[in-house]
């Protein structure tokens, strides 16, 4: 899945249940990365079925969802993917979220989502 | 009454959240421990209709089912509004208690209670509006917290605002160790200051489209 | 330089270095251009050492905390804060005196941060500081009170020690401490050996007044305000102790499985040693071993059953997790 693919462009998978959210961070990460794919899921469920599809070269994982909720998807996609970037999202940065990401093996950004902290993990994919 | 379309609902939603998140995160920062809140719903309802909700809801999970803590504070600005952050009056001592760390019985409401009740009010409250207008790229100016207790209709007759006055309501989810609360917090807004809300969510929603 | 006084703005410094409480004003970019008399006293900072001065310049400490967030939120987003001092516990290093200061025994503070618009300048801040420590100190003896009243609703019937209740509030309590402060939290299960045996040969009045006893000694042991003693089960005692690791925690149980041999109780029908004496299972929850309530107990638990085993009137060690 972390393949480096032959065309320069890349793909995200971003997964929040917020759709203006999701929103947001496609304008930025289009507007950073015009030639970009950005795919999108709503759940943490949704999203694994989107990851197995679309192959992303970096996923951003929003904490706060209900049902299956961001860590429990991010750990199942860390399972199927183990070199695979993904960046928990949240507002609510405490100690116990950056231990827990460390622990598997997770990035995390705080929210609110601007263009500045987009670029920075875009970074992580190589853009 | 208010009708919101989905984005609308949406976005509004997850400002509170980011609000309430960072609210989360200063609370956990105070007491070394990790705390959880979220804001799974919110509504617009007539003052009347609040207190009734209040009234009914907190009774069910409460002990003395027509007291109710509030913490308020008044913002005026972009618009105005004002915002009060309520528990059953045996919850609010169960959260100071958890955020305090000590034992002390239902009985003992003192001074100290209250203004530990104060912060708390101060740090979410806060942290809702302030998330709002950083995302409305907005100027607003706020009161220090108020403490009140009382029935549902008292507290939300506190502000004195007009009859036509409309209710935002957040349901909070609060989250310490095993512990769970439920709680609310209440925006009163009169009709333009519903107007401006509206306006705000619409501009912030295009920009999300990029159509701004 | 002027040379007219006006004499309302001596009017408004005269009071405000009279008024019992700490006033600090900072500008747009956290610089004191405020600092009163009630200021200088208790944090032991002259005016002209503060004026001018960076606020964290003035108290590193701060850098990260509320105080700092709240300074922020006033002059960023002009929205004042209230730090109530049962959630800061002293911010600010401002003592009643210089011994006091040399003790590092702080005021108890309540603090309240707010915007203050200057014209012809950028927002700037007002921090107000007030000495609460009286009230602090009487509720401290509200509290005290109190759980002496609660004490008595919180007793094991019979031997008159704490009940599991008692100990179920405790333990929980003493947990989360533990988890805040970082500091071992040590739980000894303790259970007389041969209890069904001495109840079934001396009676149960004598099966009751055994265990009085052992209560009452055992209790007896506890040095500390916050140690607790509680009769968990039928013949089944728990002790907490806070603040204790796990080779205190040890030479604890040792010493009270001592005493309870000492007392000498007559047992001539279980085990060797012939009088009543009881087994111990220690475990430690510690930054190390940082683990919840249940495995805490669990494996105190495993502990004492380890000591039954290796054969009674002893004392077994449980590292949990």
């Amino acid at each position: 899945m972390t393949d480096v693919t032959p065309e320069r462009t890349k793909t995200v998978l971003i997964v929040d249940d917020s759709r203006v959210s999701r929103m947001m961070a496609r304008q930025y990460i289009l507007h950073l990365q015009p030639g970009w794919n950005v795919v999108e899921a709503g759940t943490g469920e949704e999203s694994l079925d989107k990851a197995r599809a679309a192959l992303p070269d970096l996923v951003l994982m929003d904490v706060n969802m209900p049902g299956m909720g961001g860590i429990a998807a991010a750990e199942q996609l860390r399972r199927l993917a183990p070199a695979l970037p993904i960046s928990l999202l949240t507002a609510n940065v405490q100690s116990a979220t950056r231990e827990r990401a460390e622990a598997l093996g997770l990035g995390f950004m705080e929210k609110p989502i601007t263009e500045a902290r987009i670029a920075q993990l875009l970074a992580l994919a190589g853009g | 009454m208010v009708e919101l379309s989905e984005l609308e609902n949406d976005a509004l939603i997850e400002i509170f959240n980011i609000g309430v998140g960072q609210a989360a995160a200063s609370m956990s920062a105070l007491v070394s421990e990790e705390v959880r809140m979220s804001v799974p719903s919110i509504s617009f309802i007539s003052r009347a209709d609040a207190a009734r909700l209040l009234g009914s809801r907190l009774a069910a999970e409460a002990e003395a089912p027509d007291r109710i803590c509030g913490v308020s504070q008044h913002y005026e600005g972009a618009f105005d509004t004002d915002a009060i952050l309520m528990f059953p009056e045996d919850k609010s001592l169960e959260l100071v208690r958890l955020m305090v760390g000590e034992t002390v019985s239902l009985q003992e409401l003192t001074d100290m209670e209250q203004e530990a009740m104060c912060e708390i009010g101060n740090i979410i409250l806060n942290a809702c509006i302030g998330t709002l207008a950083n995302v409305f790229e907005q100027e607003l100016r706020g009161s220090l917290p108020e403490y009140h207790v009382g029935t549902s209709d008292e507290i939300l007759g506190v502000s004195g605002s007009e009859p036509d006055s409309v209710v935002l309501m957040l349901h909070i989810d609060f989250a310490l160790d095993k512990h769970q609360i439920l709680g609310y917090v209440a925006f009163v807004l009169d009709i333009s200051a519903l107007h401006d809300l509206k306006e705000q969510i619409n501009r912030y929603i295009a920009r999300a489209m990029g159509q701004a | 330089m002027t040379t007219v006084r006006d004499p309302s703005l001596d009017l408004l410094h005269s009071v405000l270095n009279a008024v019992t409480l700490g006033a600090v004003v900072l500008d747009h970019d956290r610089r004191v251009v405020l600092w009163n008399d009630w200021m200088s006293e208790h944090a032991q900072i002259p005016q002209q050492q503060a004026l001018g001065a960076d606020f964290l310049a003035l108290f590193p400490a701060l850098r990260g905390s509320r105080v700092d967030a709240a300074i922020d939120q006033a002059l960023r987003h002009h929205f004042p804060s209230l730090l109530s001092q049962s959630l800061n516990k002293a911010p600010f290093p401002l003592y009643a005196n210089a011994a006091a200061a040399r003790l590092d025994d702080r005021l108890q503070q309540a603090v309240a941060v707010t915007p203050v618009d200057v014209a012809n300048a950028p927002r700037h801040c007002l921090i107000q500081i007030n000495d609460v420590s009286i009230a602090v100190g009487r509720e401290k003896l509200l509290r005290e009170q109190t759980l002496v009243l609660r004490s008595q609703t919180f007793a094991d019937g019979l031997t008159g020690i704490a009940n599991r209740r008692h100990f179920d509030v405790a333990i929980e309590r003493e947990h989360r401490r533990a988890r805040r402060h970082g500091t071992p939290l040590s739980l000894l299960m303790i259970d007389i050996d041969h209890f069904k045996a001495y109840n079934d040969h001396y009676g149960h009045q004598k099966g009751d007044q055994c265990l009085i006893q052992v209560a009452a000694a055992l209790s007896g042991m506890l040095r500390r305000s916050a140690d607790l003693m509680a009769r968990y089960g039928g013949e089944e005692f728990a002790m907490i102790l806070p603040d204790t690791d796990t080779a205190q925690a040890t030479q604890m149980a040792e010493a009270t499985r001592a005493r309870a041999e000492a007392l000498a109780i007559a047992h001539a029908h279980g085990g060797n040693s012939g009088v009543v004496t009881v087994s111990i299972g220690v475990a430690t929850r510690s930054v190390a071993s940082a683990v919840n309530i249940d495995t805490l107990i669990g494996a105190a638990d495993r502990a004492l059953y380890r000591a039954k085993k290796n054969g009674r009137n002893r004392v077994e060690v449980q590292t949990p997790g």
